[in-house]
């Protein structure tokens, strides 16, 4: 079953993290984040979004999968977190997002 | 003895794509030693520019685009959409990486140290202007100044632009802003949460009073002197060829 969902979310006194994914039984198949952050590196956000498919669209897969993008990159990100990545990508929901 | 920057009035009014050329070969030749450090000011007329990981479809009214004449175009640098117009001013500012002004490499203290020179200049015409993190300058809660920046190809660089006489209901209508974030704000409309120096200084205000009061804004407040250049040769090659390969396609600037 695929499934198309999307989030905006806003992470606490920070900035807009918008993702849209494609989700495969479970597992993120393809992941576009957008949004109004800093990240240092820039190309970086593309390696990021590589990283993340084929990993399981739960709590503990995402966040270490965000983790180790961060400790293998060392992006730096302002405005987001690693944190506000992972809360980002669970918030995804199927209904379309309200513009 | 102070440290003199180049000061550079390089723009493209009518072509956005060729002003954001220029803003990325500045940088570029900065950071390998084939430039000093320094200051631009410059405008667009009427353009959106993105976000270099916004994604122009959710951030654009490409109607209201249509309707009023404004171009799209996307930065190398992070951070959220901004709306130019004649009455907007945009300065940039390139120093070499390890500067002593801004020894850290990280994206606050840059934004924090580099906004000062706004900072000033807008108080020494009667602002009450400060900084606010991350990345923008308020008057009384109110956004008059957005900034974004990046450490890259050697260069801590840093630009912003300075809304002193723009159209703010033009702003309002051709970026789409999610609720999401206007709630947090708790404001109810972008119009509502930023300001231009022309409203808040109640009186006709070009952008080239801002310019010339920032110049001298930034010579105090990092001691240093700004004498009048041009770009080199060099210089101007990058930003041609950066137009063709990158500023110029649609690719580039509204996907994906």
């Amino acid at each position: 079953m695929v499934s198309v969902k999307s989030a905006d979310y806003k992470a606490p006194g920070g900035k807009l993290v918008r993702v849209r994914l494609k989700e495969e039984n479970g597992v993120i198949d393809s992941v576009r984040i957008s949004g109004d952050f800093f990240l240092v590196p820039e190309e970086d956000l593309s390696k990021l979004e590589k990283i993340l498919e084929e990993v399981p669209l739960r709590e503990a897969e995402v966040r270490l999968a965000i983790d180790r993008f961060f400790s293998a990159t060392r992006a730096q990100g302002l405005g987001v977190s690693a944190n506000d990545f992972v809360n980002a990508l669970l918030s995804a929901k199927e209904e379309a997002v309200d513009a | 003895m102070k440290e003199t920057w180049r000061l550079v009035d390089l723009e493209y009014r009518d072509d956005p794509f060729m002003n954001l050329a220029v803003e990325e070969a500045i940088p570029r030749a900065v950071g390998e030693g084939k430039a000093p450090c320094t200051v631009r000011f410059w405008h667009n007329s009427n353009t959106i520019v993105l976000g270099c990981f916004q994604s122009a479809e959710l951030e654009v009214n490409f109607e209201a685009c249509k309707e009023t004449g404004t171009q799209v175009v996307r930065r190398f640098t992070g951070g959220g959409a901004v709306y130019h117009d004649s009455g907007n001013l945009n300065y940039a500012i390139s120093l070499r990486k390890g500067h002593p002004l801004v020894p850290e490499s990280d994206l606050q203290s840059v934004f924090l140290k580099l906004s000062e020179g706004a900072v000033q200049g807008l108080r020494s015409l009667g602002m009450k202007a400060e900084f606010q993190p991350i990345n923008d300058v308020q008057v009384d809660g109110k956004k008059v100044s957005g900034a974004a920046g990046s450490i890259r190809w050697g260069t801590v660089f840093h630009h912003g632009c300075i809304l002193v006489a723009s159209d703010l209901a033009i702003l309002g209508k051709v970026l789409n802003v999610p609720k999401v974030k206007l709630a947090d704000k708790h404001v109810a409309s972008v119009q509502k949460r930023v300001t231009t120096v022309r409203e808040e200084l109640n009186r006709d205000v070009t952008t080239r009073e801002v310019r010339d009061a920032m110049v001298k804004g930034i010579e105090t407040c990092y001691s240093v002197s700004l004498e009048e250049g041009v770009l080199t040769r060099d210089e101007l090659s990058v930003s041609e060829e950066l137009y063709r390969s990158k500023y110029s396609r649609p690719e580039w600037n509204l996907e994906p």
